[in-house]
């Protein structure tokens, strides 16, 4: 009895202290702990279950080994076994004896009492089973003493004395109450990851960070380890065994043997650009993979095989960003995507176009990136099942956009020798994208992505080149501080001088053929390159600016020349009209995405600018937001305000969305097909524009405030003689003196009769009116068709204007003035000659024969009598009236005037400067030739020329008097008439013949009259 | 808070075997919940002969009484 109640009083006792463990309640007298009490007793006393079968027991230490197997918890596994096995072979405290049943009877409670074993993450038996090598930690645990002093100690406890807390709390979770613990074990617990967490160095911390972080493949400790027996997962070694038995000489090398898992992310990391890898070895700006990586099942080739074809993509991948690197300065960190353009200081001014060109990709890589990041996520969550090739498979579209990419760059980039000049990379890039864009873009939807990457690339890149135009078109100055434009300003020529318009820009384009060499070639007129430019060979200067190049270029100047104009008329209003412009570059995307997006919806979205601007600081103001909370900034109104303030710089907004463009514009399905015509709708559509609207404020600026056509008008009265009265009585002047044989050359003279025929009726032109007198050689001078050769008139034009009537466009206007007055001074002379003078002479010399008409012959002997003289005199000097009149006429009437009337008509169609002075030109070289001035008709002009002497010659003797006449002097004056006449009359009708001077015709007529009568 | 006999025991099965450490990795990693104390306590009755599978369904059904009598106990806290 005595022993019963022993035995149950320690029954009771415990069951009491079990109660008291796991309720919590040590009142004894407690009515709960009286309920629990007789629960338990009842429980124990009063049961159904059969008696612990050992056997049964077995077979579950043995399931749950597999199922930890299967779950490829393999450490546990291996614990399990392990543990159970020596538990079972242990004797029990008050057991003597292994493997009784009480052991079972413990152990069947612990399975009964099991919550999911495989689940649970936190049971860290390693830790503890470390913990149970006592003698082992103990030591470390002594020795830990001084480390512990040496290093600083602050830093550490942080998260691990969370995790030791975490660790408390949940034990106390399950039981209740706190156990306490002994001082040793509480010690020695705190010491173990103490060593570990931060002492990584020592090969305590390896195991540490091996456990709970992951196992340090890359210390080339050879780990072999098996995860299964199955033939699939051992095929490295399955196949390394086959080598061994074919070939007697083979010896494996050591190798390391990683996961795939491991593989993959390294390859995941390579492709984002991490320097330091394991797997991959980056030598030189090249990627090897490393030669003694193996994987359990795929063979060492195999794998191999497949990483070097992943290496090439990583070595793309470090080329373009230590090329981003390189162009950003190397900034360590990733800089405000707004920043970026802007921020960086060089001793050389920002090459923008790379700029850009760095920012597109840099935006690509962000996205790239995050979907590597993305299946990283997914590896480590192991909610799929990721395999290396189905990581490939994932990535094969980026992986051809790398490929295009590095394509692109190293032709783009690359291959262009260092000490280029920035405009030729500029325009290589450019080039480079938009022909590969042509290039892709034609094989059609083949390669629609690639299409579109290149295209979001080209875009991004264009920018600074469209902010170049857009300032230069828009504004006047040619901002270009990296000299990366085709077109530079020459800075020694000011915008007011008359040189103005040719020389100030150079346009830089390069010929194809020459590329790698020197490939400038500087065309020194920029304007006058639209003549020389577009006929020239092929050029590769920016092939996309090329069909509206010369609008930008007129476009520019007529700016830059405008703003001088009226620098103080209408500065502030273009402010003020410049605030809500929208750049060149932005309605260039606006256009693009319009177009994109009508494939898609056809119903264009309407949107009034009222709605525009409030969108717009919506979204500027979301976009703040985000910033600010970068900053951990909750401030609405900072916000707001943030927005207003940027949203006047309209290309904030730009810099800040684009992400956003850029992203739409890669997912449209409906790419830029027919690149070409993409452009042509949306890009230079906006060019023209503004080039007609600065060209056509040029226009009007120069012909309503400079006065051009009244500048016009002046050279057409003053030079080609149409204010008639006016000039007759300047020119009149001159001749009488010439007829008086009196002096005429004397500079003041002339200058006086210009003025006073010029001032009376136009005073203002009477200033700028200035003749002189140019010394030719005296060998020309003796024909007196040559005596008013060097005559030089000239008309001062102001500023603006004399880029139209320069001074080149005066000597022609002077050659035609020359020409006119010759012909003017031939039919003066013939008309102001008398009748009576020449027969009042003939009566002084022999007044017997004075009167007498004697009939008209054509065969004139030696001994004529004097009338008949006179008579052939009055025939000739008629016949040369005739002819200097028709001439005359022709020159008067059918050639100026309406060549004027025609100039006239186009000048007020003229849309730019440069069509204007085109014209211009082309007008002076018209009348020009129809003057028969040029050189082709010059045998046509010396018969004039003859007939003109002839004519002077005439009109001189005929004043002389009768005395001076020898017969045949007349007759040799009416032969070379004659025969120049002859002459005349052959060639213009075999021009008129062939119909190819039809304003010709009238004065062919009118000399053929002329001959039929002689 | 802590129990009384706590500490007796602890020292009673350190310096007695190793065996515990070994029940107790084996008692963590099948997640029982079952600290140091409770399965000493666990042990010992096993050994005296009491049925584990009542002694668990014992176990259990204190747990679950406990956990309400706190949550009552809490919500009369609150209230």
């Amino acid at each position: 009895m005595a022993h019963w109640t022993r035995f149950e009083k320690e029954q009771e006792a415990d069951t009491k202290r079990l109660i008291s463990c796991l309720g919590g309640l040590h009142d004894e007298q407690d009515n709960n702990f009286q309920l629990a009490l007789q629960f338990a007793w009842s429980n124990f006393r009063f049961h159904r279950f059969l008696d612990v079968n050992s056997h049964n027991i077995d077979r579950t230490l043995e399931g749950i080994y597999e199922k930890l197997v299967i779950h490829s918890d393999l450490n546990k596994a291996e614990s399990w076994k392990r543990l159970t096995g020596e538990f079972l072979n242990l004797p029990l405290p008050n057991t003597e004896e292994s493997k009784t049943g009480s052991h079972y009877a413990i152990l069947s409670l612990l399975l009964t009492l099991s919550d999911s074993p495989s689940n649970n993450d936190y049971v860290e038996k390693e830790r503890k089973k470390q913990a149970e090598d006592e003698p082992f930690d103990w030591g470390k645990y002594l020795r830990e003493g001084e480390d512990f002093g040496l290093s600083p100690d602050s830093d550490t406890p942080d998260w691990l004395s969370e995790d030791e807390d975490e660790q408390e709390s949940l034990s106390r979770e399950d039981s209740g109450i706190q156990v306490d613990r002994t001082p040793l074990e509480d010690n020695e617990k705190k010491a173990a990851p103490a060593i570990g967490s931060w002492k990584v160095g020592e090969p305590d911390a390896r195991t540490w960070l091996e456990q709970h972080v992951v196992q340090l493949y890359w210390t080339s400790r050879a780990h072999r380890f098996t995860h299964s027996s199955h033939l699939h997962s051992n095929l490295s070694a399955i196949w390394d065994q086959h080598l061994y038995s074919t070939d007697p000489l083979y010896t494996p090398d050591d190798k390391t043997v990683v996961t795939e898992t491991q593989v993959i992310r390294e390859t995941l990391w390579l492709l984002s650009g991490a320097k330091k890898l394991f797997i991959f070895q980056l030598n030189d700006g090249k990627v090897n993979v490393r030669n003694d990586i193996v994987v359990t099942h795929v063979t060492h080739n195999c794998l191999r095989s497949v990483l070097e074809q992943l290496a090439a993509y990583g070595q793309v991948v470090f080329r373009l960003q230590k090329f981003i690197d390189e162009v950003t300065g190397h900034v360590s960190e990733t800089t405000l995507p707004g920043t970026l353009p802007t921020a960086k200081k060089n001793t050389e001014a920002h090459f923008r176009t790379y700029q850009a060109f760095v920012w597109a990709l840099y935006k690509y890589f962000t996205s790239f990136k995050e979907e590597l990041t993305e299946i990283e996520k997914c590896i480590i969550n192991k909610d799929q099942t990721m395999t290396l090739s189905m990581v490939i498979d994932k990535l094969t579209p980026r992986l051809a956009q790398l490929k295009v990419l590095h394509k692109v760059f190293s032709t783009g980039v690359a291959e262009v020798p260092p000490d280029t000049r920035n405009v030729v990379r500029a325009s290589h890039l450019l080039n480079t994208l938009y022909k590969a864009i042509l290039e892709y873009d034609n094989v059609g939807e083949a390669s629609e992505e690639t299409v579109s990457l290149l295209f979001f690339l080209w875009v991004e890149t264009v920018r600074p080149y469209l902010e170049i135009v857009d300032e230069w078109i828009v504004h006047g100055n040619l901002f270009d501080p990296a000299k990366e434009f085709i077109i530079q300003r020459n800075k020694d020529v000011p915008v007011n001088h008359r040189d103005f318009w040719y020389a100030t820009y150079t346009l830089y384009s390069i010929s194809e053929k020459t590329e790698n060499e020197d490939k400038m070639s500087d065309n020194a007129s920029a304007s006058s390159g639209s003549d020389q430019a577009p006929a020239s060979r092929q050029h590769t200067m920016v092939s996309f600016l090329k069909p509206v190049l010369k609008q930008i270029i007129m476009a520019g100047k007529s700016m830059q020349l405008l703003k001088n104009l009226k620098c103080k008329v209408s500065l502030h209003q273009a402010a003020s009209r410049d605030a809500d412009r929208k750049s060149l570059y932005t309605l260039f995307l606006e256009s693009v995405q319009s177009r994109l997006r009508r494939g898609k919806e056809s119903s264009p979205d309407m949107i009034t600018e009222q709605q525009v601007n409030k969108q717009s600081l919506i979204k500027m103001q979301s976009i703040m937001v985000r910033y600010l909370e970068l900053d951990d900034v909750h401030d609405p109104l900072l916000a707001i305000n943030f927005a207003r303030l940027y949203l006047e710089q309209s290309d904030f907004l730009e810099t800040f969305a684009c992400g956003d463009v850029s992203v739409d514009r890669s997912s449209e399905s409906v790419t830029c097909r027919s690149f070409e015509l993409t452009l042509r709708s949306c890009l230079y559509p906006h060019i023209d524009e503004q080039y007609l609207l600065c060209c056509g404020n040029l226009m009007q600026t120069l012909k309503e405030d400079y006065r051009l056509m009244e500048y016009l008008q002046a050279m057409r009265n003053f030079f080609l003689l149409e204010a008639g009265d006016t000039m007759y009585d300047f020119y009149t002047s001159i001749f009488d003196k010439i007829r008086e044989k009196e002096p005429w050359q004397n500079i003041s003279f002339l200058n006086v009769h210009l003025q006073e025929a010029v001032g009376q009726r136009y005073p203002e032109d009477g200033t700028r009116l200035s003749i002189s007198f140019e010394n030719v050689d005296l060998a020309k001078k003796k024909l007196p068709v040559h005596t008013l050769d060097g005559l030089l008139l000239s008309y001062k034009v102001p500023w603006p204007v004399d880029i139209v009537i320069s001074s080149e466009c005066q000597k022609i206007y002077n050659q035609i003035f020359l020409l006119l007055l010759l012909i003017k001074w031939a039919k003066y002379s013939l008309d102001v000659l008398q009748f009576n003078e020449l027969v009042k002479a003939a009566e002084t010399e022999s007044p017997a024969e004075g009167a007498e008409h004697p009939p008209p012959s054509s065969i004139i002997p030696p001994d004529e009598p004097k009338g008949q003289e006179i008579h052939r005199m009055f025939l000739l000097r008629v016949k040369l009236m005739h002819f200097v009149n028709s001439l005359h006429n022709y020159m008067m009437t059918r050639i100026l005037h309406s060549t004027g009337l025609e100039f006239q008509h186009q000048v007020e169609e003229a849309k730019d400067l440069d069509q204007l002075i085109k014209i211009h030109y082309r007008y002076l070289s018209t009348i020009h030739d129809r003057c028969l001035l040029r050189e082709k008709v010059s045998s046509v002009k010396e018969a004039i020329m003859k007939v003109m002497n002839v004519v002077l010659m005439f009109a001189e003797r005929w004043q002389a008097g009768l005395g001076a006449w020898k017969m045949d002097s007349i007759m040799k004056m009416e032969s070379d008439f004659t025969n120049c006449h002859k002459f005349l009359v052959k060639v213009l009708n075999k021009a008129v013949c062939r119909g190819s001077f039809p304003h010709l015709e009238s004065l062919a007529l009118s000399l053929m009259a002329g001959m039929e009568q002689s | 808070p802590c129990s009384s006999g706590g500490p007796a025991v602890l020292s009673e099965y350190t310096a007695g075997s190793a065996n515990y450490n070994l029940l107790l990795e084996i008692s963590r990693l099948l997640n029982t919940g079952l600290d140091m104390e409770t399965l000493s306590i666990c042990v010992r009755l096993c050994e005296q002969g009491i049925n584990p599978e009542a002694l668990s369904s014992v176990i259990k059904e204190l747990r679950r009484a406990t956990d309400a009598l706190k949550a009552r106990n809490q919500s009369e806290i609150f209230s």
